[in-house]
């Protein structure tokens, strides 16, 4: 399935063709202005619900506030053209601008926390500015409105009505095409991860604060755009029209098209604006008939119009499954070179008295050590020694008190999880990480590090048949190696929790890092797939990246590491060869208890 | 300003604190519990608010209108848990992901809001004080005349938020909360009927509400499109303490209704804008709230 997704763009790329041939003949064909005006209203509403669909059905933030992003870009463009004579085209540019910015000043507090708080915020925005709209008549003229707008007519009162839905056509085109490459290439999965777990979304090299903020920034533009056309469409603008009605209009259109979808905004707002014009002699039950719209389709159609058809069309088509199992194959990573690796043999990555406590607990007191090019260092201890703190604080999810680390001779330690990630620093977690919304192979595509620009990537995805095959394969190539290649298009929760495990551990072989820290990479894991990993991880040192692990197990230990770090109470007690540190007595005290005086029980009374 | 002013706008400021406090407690309460909370609250506290008008101009009793209130509302509040948020579970990650209940409450809301202006009409009412003779009543306090009703608001909301903190912290229901907030499966092991407590923090959140609907009524205009107003304003509250323990919903609501007041006093336009846009950039230097613990999302 994934493999063939993007197989031709053309069948696309002529739907994309024969919309535009739609939208050019509508209004020739089409005498009646009342219809060519709903048109346009249709599709610059559909700019505004696709940014709505992007925020919420892609990064799962919820706007409250459209309607605010909406007013803002509405205004702008009508004062600076009917009050400072701007020019039409300048005045919509720099109104969409003004709602862009706008996105950018509530985005910083998207930035910052997480989805409640921004639903709050939004909200606020959005009552404020219709607030503001009602009441400052000084600039906005309150519900007496702004007059002497210029109509986007060219000039031409006959014509008028066609070039504009003309231009709001090429506008909708050009934002449904940008939103189709969004929602199937990098972009997607990157804010998918970011939506679902921000941690793998950090430690795969993700800037989650200012992806954040971008999406939303982008959907307030977009918003701002349906307000622009808004605004030169009707050559008058007052403050009813900027009502949570509106937000709410666009978030059912959202909803009821089937979030997350290509088509669900041009969908969801063609049924919305049809079930508005039905209602608009009930105008006295509105928001009884908004509600109730809203919760019929949340509680009995959530997958929406989209997703009803694609569920009717199933039915028909038929669940085949395609791929057949491999065998698991030994032998090197062909694919696998890790990044910048420096030549010379020496540590990759260096702690330094490295410390950390949370409250007055010190979990990390005072820790060094070092991990040479292709090595494999085990760092153990008891339960609560501080071993996962470690490894959080190295892969830069949380912040150490003092101390250093260098990575590849840099110096990382005041620098963010994603950019160490970028640096060559690779991660799996104790209890994993996956993005379970993304196959097993779009979760390893995650970790490959593309090479490509965004316009390139945007190029090849709109015309070329091989998008993204070479990521497509390196990722296949990788999962081959584990013997999961016929579960590529897997979801990670259909999968049993060893192959989880593996495709974890795949995602950061993806990253081709420098240094890779892996948190109990065999627990929960039976004796034959500890093995398989054990192998796995030998081949990985052998290609020269540095490993860094924390384990229970204490026979996988001793028989994979080059060194060992023991660490109890956040205190380091040893370090050297497996051979040393197992005969070490501070060790044996650590995992065993202080020996027993010779006068106590014996062990059978211990028992009993 | 004179010192009597000061007196003055300090008491209408904190009788708006005590019901910014009750009705956020209960977005609190319920967010506590389950992450999830009604964004129809303020809508819940506008229909309390016309429900308890109808009654006390029809002549009931203040307190058996207040006690009827309080068992509509909880029963509204079963309602919403029954019909908007609990079919949601099945459904996760469709529609709107997992903040559909944000959009399924305010479709409530939606609903509500319609049918109370098609019973009591659009225009905004006055409903009859609840504790004197008229609603312009004033005493000495401090030397200085203060209307009766602001001042038994604040008495009242005080003691029902008292009860509210007896509950959570005095009783193994209130506990049980707690238990589920720290993680509903660990709770439902211990034996807690986790569905009850869900269902309890939804009722209690309403008859918050409810309290909060009763005593709002005398001291402004009671109108249908009221409610949106409250719940911004309660959320601004509850996100200023953090969402962290009620005590912060209680200091932020006390700080957000005192600066209202004044900045009210101050510009009369937009007044009641400026301790939104404050809140809004205290969450961009301070996202966790006053009270609340950045919390790193790491497992």
């Amino acid at each position: 399935m994934s493999a063939d997704k993007h197989a031709s763009p053309w069948p696309r790329n002529g739907a994309y063709l024969a919309m535009a041939t739609a939208i050019f003949a509508f209004p020739l064909l089409v005498g009646n202005t009342f219809h060519i005006h709903i048109a346009q209203t249709l599709l610059y509403t559909t700019i505004a619900v696709i940014g709505l669909n992007m925020l919420l059905g892609l990064s799962g933030q919820m706007s409250l506030g459209q309607a605010g992003f909406y007013a803002i870009g509405a205004y702008g463009s009508a004062l600076l053209t009917a009050k400072l004579g701007w020019p039409i085209a300048a005045g919509m540019l720099a109104g969409i601008l003004l709602a862009g910015l706008a996105g950018c000043l509530v985005g910083l507090i998207a930035l910052r926390t997480r989805g409640l708080y921004l639903a709050m915020a939004t909200l606020a925005f959005g009552f404020m500015t219709e607030i503001a709209a009602q009441r400052w008549v000084d600039l906005t003229g309150g519900t007496m409105g702004v007059y002497g707008i210029p109509a986007l007519d060219f000039g031409s009162s006959k014509m008028g009505k066609t070039y504009f839905l003309w231009v709001v056509g090429a506008a909708y085109l050009a934002v449904q095409i940008a939103s189709d490459y969004v929602m199937s290439s990098r972009i997607r999965r990157k804010l998918l991860a970011l939506k679902e777990n921000e941690s793998a979304a950090r430690t795969t090299g993700i800037n989650v604060p200012v992806w954040r903020t971008m999406v939303f920034a982008v959907s307030s533009l977009l918003a701002g755009t349906a307000g622009v056309f808004f605004t030169h469409q009707n050559a008058y603008i007052n403050s009813d029209a900027f009502t949570l009605g509106l937000t709410l209009t666009m978030l059912i259109a959202t909803v009821i098209g089937g979030l997350g979808t290509s088509y669900g905004p041009l969908i969801g707002t063609l049924i919305t604006l049809m079930i508005a014009e039905l209602i608009a002699s009930l105008y006295d039950v509105s928001f009884l008939v908004n509600g109730l719209i809203l919760l019929s389709v949340l509680l009995l159609f959530p997958q929406g119009a989209i997703g009803l058809v694609q569920k009717v069309a199933g039915l028909f088509r038929g669940a085949a499954r395609e791929g057949t199992p491999e065998v698991a194959q030994s032998g090197s990573f062909s694919a696998f070179a890790p990044g910048a690796a420096p030549a010379s043999a020496g540590p990759t990555l260096v702690i330094e008295s490295l410390s950390k406590s949370y409250g007055g607990v010190v979990a990390v007191s005072d820790v060094s050590l070092s991990v040479d090019r292709g090595t494999v260092h085990a760092l153990i201890g008891p339960n609560g020694a501080g071993k996962s703190t470690l490894i959080n604080c190295v892969s830069g999810l949380y912040r150490s008190d003092s101390g250093r680390i260098q990575l590849a001779g840099k110096d990382v330690s005041h620098l963010p999880a994603h950019a160490r990630a970028r640096m060559g620093l690779a991660r799996t977690f104790q209890n994993l990480q996956l993005v379970n919304s993304l196959t097993v192979m779009e979760n390893l595509q995650l970790g490959l590090r593309s090479t490509r620009s965004i316009p390139a990537d945007f190029s090849s995805w709109l015309l070329s048949d091989a998008f993204e095959r070479e990521e497509r394969a390196r990722a296949l190539d990788i999962l081959r190696q584990f013997g999961m290649a016929h579960l590529a298009s897997a979801f990670p929760e259909d999968l049993p929790y060893g192959h989880r495990k593996l495709a974890e551990l795949a995602r950061a072989i993806a990253e081709e890092p420098i240094v890779m820290l892996l948190d109990e990479p065999v627990a929960g894991l039976n004796d034959r797939e500890a093995q398989e990993i054990s192998g796995v991880i030998r081949r990985i040192r052998d290609a020269g990246t540095s490993i860094l692990l924390v384990e229970h197990n204490m026979d996988f230990v001793m028989q994979l590491a080059d060194r060992v770090t023991v660490l109890d109470h956040g205190e380091r007690i040893a370090q050297g060869a497996p051979a040393e540190v197992q005969k070490d007595p501070r060790v044996v005290e650590a995992y065993l208890g202080a020996p027993l005086e010779a006068s106590s029980a014996t062990p059978a009374e211990a028992v009993s | 300003m004179s010192g009597a002013n000061f007196v003055q706008l300090m008491l209408s400021g904190l009788a708006m604190s005590a019901i910014y406090a009750l009705t956020a407690t209960g977005l609190f309460v319920a967010h506590l519990a389950t992450t999830r909370m009604n964004f129809g609250q303020g809508e819940f506290l506008m229909f309390a608010a016309y429900l308890s008008m109808a009654l006390l101009l029809a002549g009931v009793p203040v307190l058996l209108v207040v006690a009827a209130v309080i068992v509509v509302l909880a029963m509204m509040g079963w309602g919403l848990e029954r019909l908007a948020i609990r079919p949601l579970d099945r459904l996760r990650s469709l529609a709107g992901g997992q903040y559909s209940w944000v959009l399924t409450t305010m479709g409530v809301a939606l609903i509500l809001q319609n049918v109370v202006t098609l019973v009591w009409g659009k225009s905004s009412q006055y409903s009859p004080p609840l504790f004197s003779a008229n609603r312009q009543n004033v005493v000495q306090f401090l030397g200085v005349g203060v209307f009766v009703e602001e001042l038994l608001v604040i008495v009242v909301a005080l003691v029902a938020i008292l009860i509210f903190y007896a509950f959570l912290y005095r009783t193994r229901q209130g506990r049980a909360i707690y238990a589920v907030a720290f993680s509903p499966e660990t709770a439902s092991l211990l034996g807690i009927d986790v569905r009850r407590t869900v269902v309890l923090v939804f009722v209690m959140a309403s008859v918050l509400a409810a309290i909060s609907g009763v005593l709002v009524g005398p001291i402004v205009t009671v109108q249908p499109h009221m409610g949106l107003v409250f719940t911004v304003k309660a959320f601004a509250v509850a996100s200023l303490g953090g969402f962290a323990n009620p005590l912060g919903v209680l200091v932020g609501a006390i700080i957000f209704g005192v600066v209202e007041s004044f900045s009210n006093y101050v510009n009369s336009a937009f007044g009641d804008l400026y301790p939104l846009l404050l809140v809004m950039a205290l969450l961009v230097i301070k996202p966790s709230g006053l009270f609340g613990e950045a919390k790193t999302d790491v497992r």
